[in-house]
């Protein structure tokens, strides 16, 4: 009988060893963790803020930046304030793009206490819409939409499926970014408006001894994505990814423009080579190549490599002969917020939001990370994207990221391989169509 | 005897059990999704639709997994050739009685230390830099103007550049297995070839080769392994968007999983798991293979 039980016995003392192992060094982890926080914590309000985070009323806010960019930077000074004005302490966690990307859904599916998140209008809204708390009542409660701006406000509401799930902050958009001196020193007086446009514009600065166009292997689609929807508009031009209907003419079409600029080399000879960054840093940031289609935090990317006088220039991606869009439809959007469904402390998530958007910490945000500011009370951008605000302005019809040219995430390597060699002369229209229809 | 038997056992099963709950588990789970199309890699159960061989139709049928099963393949067979021959003729020099032979091991193990982040960059945004590259400065200088014209980041090159990248940060490792294993070899074999009157190849083809068995057997395992999970410099070599040449099944698999690119697209865990037992097959059968072709029991020294 003894022996019998021997055995048994040993399985669980070793067990029960090695489990209590592991929660020893739990204890020891939260231990560590508490005294951290109330050391942080000072003053009355801060005192009242400690308490009211190890009892589980404060906020935690997973974040999609990092703790030493210049939106972490800002967002965490916002915080610090926020706490000491309200008493409401907010553990943020700064999670980056990668680990918010890969991290928040099986977090929110464990249940882990995380009141509000922020990342790009279309993941959070598509992706994670089933985590989304309805912001319609607090954002009237609140009267948030009076200096909210309007249009990414609608923006939100259309991809939230007609209501308002997240609040958008940092505004950007895609279009040509480009180089103003060298337009100057070209003789381009305007912006180009349509593709014949572009045309003159880039044979006058191919004349002057610059490469026209450059790109990166990471924006490059982004193209032919803006293309095919300025030809179809957006719902067709995804159709025809998304199905592979690349027999439509439209995508020959998109082909024979860039075979043409192409052939009238207008693109940086290195274009077929760009591994991102090199485009943006080593051509267009150092002032050998003078248009880049690419989004409104280019400038403040490469701001160290540009310089101060650096003159940036901005316009819209020009219309196309008989094309269902014009130089109003872009893709724009914003960093948003959301608040988690289940998060018991909504009220005060919402105050969090309010307080990164608005005023003082919006501005700042702004300043710091030379973005656009989401209140439209703050009518100063930062100097560098003066020639955005108008683009921005224009715009009333809203394209998603690549404007349709990575919707089949099956198709865009071999889209982007093929494209990139169209650009790069390597290839003409007609291989590019048939390569893509094998 | 018997007593000591039952106490064996009882501290080895915590080890035992907890090893089946946390590696188990996580395959049969991994297996059992791969039947069914699931959007989130964590929703719960209910939310599983059963489609049954589906997504391994799916992965068969599509083009740009075919691709990332070629490229996979490139790495490990070419790669594979490359870094081993390399690291075994690294680890004969510096076992040879080489002097400085604890500065040269250093030195090729050096990038094995360096993150892949920082090799990676220094790669494209240096070497390959078709405006000022190492390449292209060197091709210049030597006066060879149709190579150092050539953009080694192109489609036409990328995958050759990922993989010489890949290699120069791996060698170390692997000629460090070899080493050790040369080490292991009794002196006295090649005092005695020597007296026979074999010269350094002759030793090295009759004595070193065939001792090395066990160490090829390690190394091929080592590497393929390392190979089946190639993700970190595929994306470092193609960023946001992935890339027909760098692509690798490890990718296709993320895609699946988290989306791809900084576009919404249709995710499905459940190819994201079918890419996962396509990959543990080719491991398995991959040692399978090894097994039989390095069979070193029979050599004791």
């Amino acid at each position: 009988m003894k022996r019998k039980l021997l055995y048994p016995i040993a399985v669980m003392a070793s067990l029960a060893l090695a489990l209590t192992a592991c929660g020893g060094s739990q204890t020891k982890e939260s231990a560590k963790d508490e005294k951290s926080e109330s050391k942080a914590e000072a003053g009355s309000k801060a005192e009242k803020a400690d308490a009211s985070a190890q009892s589980g009323d404060g906020l935690v806010y997973w974040s999609m930046w990092e703790a030493t960019e210049p939106q972490g930077q800002a967002l965490k000074e916002a915080i610090d304030a926020f706490t000491k004005d309200t008493g409401i302490a907010v553990d943020v966690q700064f999670k980056g793009r990668t680990g918010i990307r890969e991290g928040l859904q099986p977090a929110l599916d464990a249940g882990t206490n995380i009141d509000l998140f922020d990342e790009d209008i279309d993941r959070v809204n598509k992706t994670w819409s089933a985590y989304l708390l309805d912001l319609e009542e607090l954002a009237k409660a609140n009267d948030y939409e009076k200096t909210a701006n309007a249009g990414l406000i609608a923006a939100c509401r259309e991809v939230g499926g007609g209501t308002l799930k997240s609040i958008p902050y940092q505004p950007n958009v895609f279009a040509f970014f480009y180089n103003k001196a060298i337009f100057e020193e070209a003789g381009v007086k305007e912006v180009p408006k349509t593709w014949e446009e572009l045309d003159k514009a880039c044979a006058l600065i191919k004349e002057k001894g610059y490469a026209p166009i450059t790109s990166d292997d990471a924006y490059i689609l982004s193209s032919f994505g803006y293309h095919l929807s300025r030809i179809n508009g957006y719902e067709k031009a995804s159709s025809i990814v998304k199905d592979g209907k690349w027999d439509d003419p439209s995508v020959l079409a998109v082909a024979k423009a860039y075979e043409d600029f192409a052939k009238k080399g207008y693109f940086s000879e290195s274009i077929a080579s760009n591994v991102w960054p090199a485009g943006q840093n080593q051509e267009l940031a150092a002032g050998t190549a003078a248009i880049y289609l690419n989004g409104s935090w280019l400038p403040n990317e490469v701001k160290d490599i540009a310089g101060d006088d650096f003159q940036w220039g901005c316009f819209s991606y020009p219309a196309v002969e008989n094309g269902v869009d014009g130089i109003e439809a872009a893709n724009f959007g914003a960093q948003v917020l959301a608040i988690n469904k289940n998060s018991k402390h909504a009220e005060d998530a919402f105050k969090l939001i309010t307080y990164f958007t608005k005023g003082k910490y919006d501005q700042k945000l702004s300043e710091m990370s030379l973005g656009i500011p989401a209140d439209s009370d703050n009518k100063e951008w930062p100097e560098i994207l003066s020639s955005v605000k108008p683009v921005m302005e224009s715009l009333k019809t809203r394209y998603p990221w690549a404007a349709s040219a990575e919707d089949n995430a099956d198709m865009t390597p071999i889209l982007k391989e093929n494209f990139t060699k169209l650009c790069g002369g390597s290839i003409t229209a007609e291989e590019f169509v048939k390569n893509l229809q094998k | 005897m018997k007593k000591n038997s039952a106490i064996l056992f009882a501290f080895v099963s915590p080890a035992a059990i907890l090893f089946l709950l946390v590696f188990l588990y996580p395959i049969l789970r991994t297996l059992c999704m791969s039947f069914f199309k699931i959007d989130g890699v964590t929703d719960a159960f209910s939310k599983w639709q059963f489609v049954g061989l589906e997504n391994y139709q799916k992965l068969l049928s599509t083009t740009l997994f075919r691709i990332s099963m070629g490229n996979l393949f490139r790495i490990w067979a070419f790669g594979g050739i490359l870094v081993l021959s390399l690291s075994l003729l690294f680890a004969v020099i510096i076992t040879s009685g080489i002097r400085g032979k604890s500065f040269f091991r250093a030195m090729i193990y050096l990038p094995n230390i360096v993150s892949a982040v920082a090799l990676a960059t220094m790669w494209l945004q240096y070497v390959y830099s078709p405006k000022f590259g190492l390449l292209k400065s060197f091709f210049t200088m030597i006066h060879l103007d149709k190579l150092a014209r050539i953009q080694w980041l192109s489609n036409d090159h990328k995958f050759m550049a990922l993989l010489i990248a890949y290699c120069f940060g791996m060698v170390g490792y692997h000629m460090l297995i070899f080493a050790s294993g040369i080490e292991r070899i009794s002196g006295d074999y090649f005092e005695a070839a020597t007296l026979d009157g074999a010269n350094r190849l002759q030793q090295f083809r009759h004595i070193t080769l065939p001792l090395l068995k066990g160490m090829f057997h390690t190394n091929i395992t080592m590497w393929s392994v390392s190979s089946v999970g190639f993700f970190v410099w595929s994306q470092l070599f193609s960023t946001v968007t992935a890339d027909t040449q760098t692509i690798t099944p490890m990718v296709y698999m993320y895609m699946q999983i988290f989306g791809a690119g900084n576009s919404v697209t249709e995710r499905n865990a459940g190819i994201g798991a079918a890419v996962g037992v396509c990959l543990s097959l080719c491991v398995v059968l991959i040692f399978q293979l090894c097994n039989r072709l390095f069979k070193d029991k029979d050599l004791e020294f």
